[in-house]
């Protein structure tokens, strides 16, 4: 097989394809499967959402069920960590929890291409969380928002300690947010692949051993793909509610 | 007044209700690799950019290798200020 020149890396399924091949200004701007795996999410969730609530039926449907069971799981998140001042973020922290979310679903439909497991994809998205939250603080507290580093109570001569690492701390927000998510999808997906691996290699019956190993993997991955996009979210509220209350 | 009183139980049945529904998604437990994970991510991110702002610091004030020993161990100690803000808001669910 290998003859072929046919690859069985488990790490096969995280490359990039690019369809065409266009450059503006030195920059790759190319459609890639990554590329259409987003465009597959977003239209998944712009067809279920407005489909599902369609009816506004009083008696929800079970689909129209499922629309405002997200829809309450998010304001619920908001209203819990931030309070009445979260309410205005409701669309953005919806919008970034349904494209994790139905990122990861898309993600685990077998030849499916899973961009959250992509670093820079899942980096992005904590810096637009990370910068918004930053000028968020700014604007809510102007210069005072500095004093978020300063540490009350505490005795003077620990402040050249202290603020470095705080500072520290803050920037370091953007990196363990994209890196625990795109390292839990990118382990997984590679697991499932190895064990997939093992599927074929093992001699006579034994194989169905890790094939139902996998079946496991799968269900243990869907909890994961739905945990991941809520810790997501969920932090990305609790940023939201640093920069309006300092400590 | 009989309104007062109704909403006063409104009110009652609601936290009621809150408090039944809650627990649901607060007790789903977490597997101890996912936790470990979390508390690696922290320090790990943290010590990413101590070392980075060391290197930076180090090629702009030529203060090579003291800006990164000084901050790769700042970015330790704001590793495990992370981790200690993780797990005191872990207690506190």
């Amino acid at each position: 097989m290998a003859a072929k020149g046919e690859k069985h890396s488990p790490l096969e399924q995280f490359e990039i394809i690019p369809f065409t091949r266009t450059e503006i200004g030195g920059y790759d701007i190319s459609f890639t499967n990554s590329s259409l795996s987003m465009i597959i999410t977003v239209a998944v969730i712009t067809l279920f959402l407005t489909l599902t609530v369609n009816a506004r039926s009083l008696v929800p449907t079970r689909m129209q069920l499922i629309s405002e069971l997200m829809y309450n799981f998010v304001a619920q998140l908001l209203t819990d960590t931030v309070g009445d001042n979260g309410k205005k973020y409701f669309p953005f922290v919806f919008s970034l929890f349904m494209f994790v979310l139905i990122g990861n679903m898309v993600g685990m439909v077998p030849y499916q291409f899973t961009f959250t497991s992509h670093i820079i994809v899942t980096f992005a998205l904590a810096s637009v969380v990370f910068i918004g939250v930053t000028i968020l603080g700014f604007v809510n507290h102007g210069i005072k928002f500095f004093t978020f580093f300063y540490i009350p109570g505490v005795p003077f001569y620990m402040h050249p300690l202290l603020i470095p690492i705080e500072i520290i701390s803050y920037l370091s927000r953007p990196i363990s947010l994209s890196v625990r998510l795109f390292a839990n999808m990118l382990a997984g997906h590679t697991l499932l692949k190895v064990f997939a691996g093992f599927v074929v290699a093992m001699p006579f019956f034994t194989g169905a051993l890790p094939l139902v190993f996998i079946v496991a993997l799968t269900g243990l991955e869907i909890l994961i793909a739905f945990l991941q996009a809520y810790v997501f979210a969920i932090l990305t509220c609790l940023y939201i509610n640093d920069a309006y209350h300092l400590h | 007044m009989v309104d007062e009183e109704k909403l006063q139980e409104l009110k009652k049945r609601i936290q009621a209700a809150k408090v039944t529904n809650t627990p649901q998604q607060k007790t789903k437990k977490e597997s101890g690799a996912g936790f470990g994970f979390k508390i690696s991510t922290e320090i790990i991110a943290a010590l990413v950019i101590g070392v980075g702002i060391g290197l930076i610091v180090d090629k702009y004030l030529g203060t090579k290798p003291f800006g990164l020993i000084i901050f790769f161990i700042f970015g330790a100690l704001a590793g495990f200020l992370n981790v200690y803000r993780v797990m005191r808001r872990i207690e506190k669910q």
